[in-house]
C-alpha cells in the first residue's frame, strides 16, 4: 500500500484567502513509520484528516496505489487508511460494544482473540468488558479507541497524538504495540503509520522518518536520525530547541 | 359572525399594540403587519374555499393541496437552508404523508370525498407535518454539532453515511414526534383543539365534535410518524458531501 500526496493545499477555515499549508508533496510507503512534527496550528491534524478523507482540501491530489482518492469509494479508502483522533469518542455502551464496532459495521465475525491480545498489549487486559466505556478514564478511553481502530486491520494508521493522556508506562505499551503492529502485515500487505506527536523522545523511538511542518509547508522530510542530529532548516532547529528547553 | 362583530375583534389587536407601546417593546409594526397579513390571507383562503366548494372540481382540490405542500416545504426548509435539496425532500415527505393518510381516510369511508372534508383535514395533516419536519431539522442541526465526533469516528472506521448518522437520526425522529404524542396525552384536559372548538361554536353536537377530534388526533400521530420516517430516510445523505464527509458546520450567525 503506497500513498502519494501531490501538492496538497488547504486554506484556513476562518480567514478567506490565507493558506493553512501549501503544496505538500510526500509519500507513505510500506513499512514507513513517520513522525509528523511541528508547532501547534500548523495543520498537522488537518493533514491527517485529509489523508483519511474526513476533511476537504483546496488543491492537489491524494493517490493510493496509483488511484486518486476521487476514484475510491470513501468507505473502502477509510478501511485501509484509518484515522485515530486525539480525543477518543466512545460509543454509548460497554467496552465490548465498542470493541465490536468494526464487526457490527462491516458484518464480519468479532475477532475476540485479537481484541484480547490488543487490550492486553495496551494494559487493559484486566478491564471488565461489561463496564460502560464512558466510565473509563481519559487515558483508558484513548487506548480503547486505538484498539477499536486496530480491529479494522487497516494498512495505514494515521495517529493524532494518541498518547497525550497516557502515563509513561501505558505510553510505552502503546508504542511497543504499534511497533509490533507495523512490522506485521494485513493480508500480505505491509503496514505503515503517520504519528503526530509533540514528544521528541517518542518520535525518536517510534519513527524511521520525520515530516516537519512549519510556515505552512512540509519543510523537512528526512530520516529520523538525520533530522535529530542535524536538522536542515533553522525552523526545525528552533522547534527542537524550544521543546528541549520547555522540558528542562 | 356579523361584519360588525368581525371588526370588533380588532380590539384584541389594539390590546397587544397598547401593551407593546406602553412597555416600549417596539412590536407595533410587527403586530400591524401580522394583523393585516392574517386578515388578508384568511379572507383570501375563505373566498378560495367558497369557490372550490361551489365548483367541487377535483383539480382545484389537488391544486390547493399542492400549494399547501409547497408553502409548508418552503417554510420548514428554512430551518436548514444550508442543506442543499432539503426543501424538495420535505415536499416529497409531506406529499407521501398526505397521499397515504387521505387514501386511508377516503378508502375506508372515514370522511366523505367532498372538498369540505378533504381540504380542512389536508390542511391539518400538512400543517402538523410541517412542524414535525421543522423539529426534525432543528434537532439534526444540533446533532451535527453535538454528535459530530461520534459520526466522524464511525466514518473513520469505514462506516457508510447511513451507519454514521443512524443514532443521530433516530434521536431526531424521536424528538420530532414527542410533541404530537404529548399532545395526545393532554388533549381535552389541558387544551381544547381548534377544530373541535370551531365545530362546537358553529353549533355542532359536542360529542360529534369530539368524534372528529379523535379522528384528527390519531391522524396527527400517524402523519407525524410517517413524515419523520420518510423525511429522515430520504434526506440523511444531504448532511454529507458527495464524498461521504459531514457537511461543514455553519458559523453561528448563519444557523
Amino acid at each position: 500500500m503506497q500513498m502519494q500526496l501531490k501538492n496538497i493545499s488547504k486554506s484556513k477555515f476562518d480567514v478567506q484567502g490565507e493558506w493553512l499549508f501549501r503544496e505538500i508533496a510526500a509519500e507513505i510507503r510500506p513499512n514507513d513509520r513517520i513522525a509528523l512534527l511541528g508547532g501547534s496550528g500548523q495543520g498537522k491534524s488537518t493533514l491527517l484528516r485529509i489523508l483519511s478523507l474526513l476533511e476537504p482540501f483546496d488543491h492537489g491530489t491524494v493517490l493510493m496505489d496509483g488511484r486518486s482518492s476521487t476514484e475510491w469509494m470513501p468507505q473502502s479508502w477509510r478501511k485501509k487508511v484509518t484515522y485515530v483522533a486525539q480525543k477518543p469518542i466512545m460509543r454509548s455502551g460497554s467496552i465490548a460494544f465498542n470493541l465490536q464496532t468494526v464487526s457490527m459495521l462491516h458484518g464480519g465475525p468479532f475477532e475476540e482473540e485479537l481484541a484480547r491480545r490488543y487490550m492486553e498489549a495496551v494494559e487493559l487486559g484486566r478491564a471488565d468488558w461489561n463496564k460502560q466505556a464512558a466510565d473509563l478514564s481519559g487515558g483508558e478511553q484513548q487506548r480503547l479507541a486505538l484498539v477499536r481502530s486496530l480491529m479494522l486491520r487497516p494498512e495505514i494508521l494515521l495517529l493524532d497524538e494518541i498518547t497525550s493522556s497516557l502515563d509513561p508506562g501505558s505510553k510505552q505499551a502503546v508504542e511497543k504495540l504499534l511497533l509490533e503492529w507495523v512490522s506485521e502485515a494485513t493480508n500480505g500487505a505491509a503496514r505503515s503509520y503517520v504519528w503526530i506527536t509533540h514528544d521528541l523522545e517518542q518520535a525518536r523511538a517510534v519513527s524511521n522518518q520525520v515530516w516537519f511542518m512549519a510556515e505552512g509547508c512540509l519543510l523537512e522530510r528526512t530520516e529520523t536520525a538525520a533530522f535529530f542530529q542535524s536538522p536542515a532548516t533553522e525552523q526545525a532547529r528552533v522547534f527542537i530547541r524550544g521543546i528541549q528547553e520547555g522540558k528542562r | 359572525m356579523s361584519n360588525m362583530a368581525l371588526i370588533c375583534t380588532l380590539c384584541f389587536v389594539a390590546v397587544a399594540a397598547f401593551i407593546s407601546m406602553r412597555q416600549k417593546l417596539g412590536l407595533e409594526k410587527e403586530i400591524l403587519i401580522g394583523t393585516l397579513r392574517s386578515a388578508i390571507q384568511l379572507l383570501f383562503i375563505g373566498y378560495v374555499l367558497h369557490f372550490i366548494f361551489e365548483t367541487s372540481h377535483p383539480a382545484f382540490i389537488v391544486i390547493i393541496i399542492l400549494c399547501m405542500i409547497l408553502v409548508a416545504a418552503w417554510n420548514a426548509g428554512a430551518k436548514a437552508r444550508h442543506v442543499r435539496g432539503i426543501r424538495s425532500r420535505i415536499a416529497i415527505a409531506l406529499a407521501c404523508t398526505e397521499g397515504v393518510t387521505m387514501a386511508i381516510l377516503l378508502g375506508l369511508g372515514i370522511i366523505t370525498p367532498t372538498p369540505q372534508y378533504i381540504i380542512p383535514v389536508s390542511g391539518i395533516i400538512i400543517g402538523s407535518s410541517m412542524i414535525v419536519c421543522g423539529l426534525l431539522l432543528n434537532h439534526m442541526k444540533r446533532e451535527m454539532e453535538t454528535a459530530r465526533g461520534e459520526m466522524e469516528m464511525l466514518l473513520a472506521l469505514g462506516a457508510s453515511e447511513k451507519q454514521a448518522i443512524h443514532s443521530s437520526l433516530r434521536r431526531s425522529v424521536r424528538a420530532s414526534m414527542i410533541p404530537t404524542i404529548d399532545g395526545m396525552k393532554t388533549v381535552g384536559l389541558v387544551q381544547l383543539p381548534g377544530m373541535m372548538t370551531g365545530m362546537i361554536v358553529a353549533g355542532a353536537d359536542p360529542v360529534e365534535a369530539v368524534r372528529y377530534q379523535i379522528l384528527i388526533m390519531f391522524v396527527l400521530a400517524s402523519s407525524a410518524a410517517m413524515t419523520a420516517m420518510v423525511l429522515s430516510l430520504i434526506s440523511y445523505k444531504l448532511w454529507f458531501t458527495r464524498d461521504a464527509r459531514l457537511l461543514p458546520l455553519l458559523p453561528a450567525e448563519n444557523q
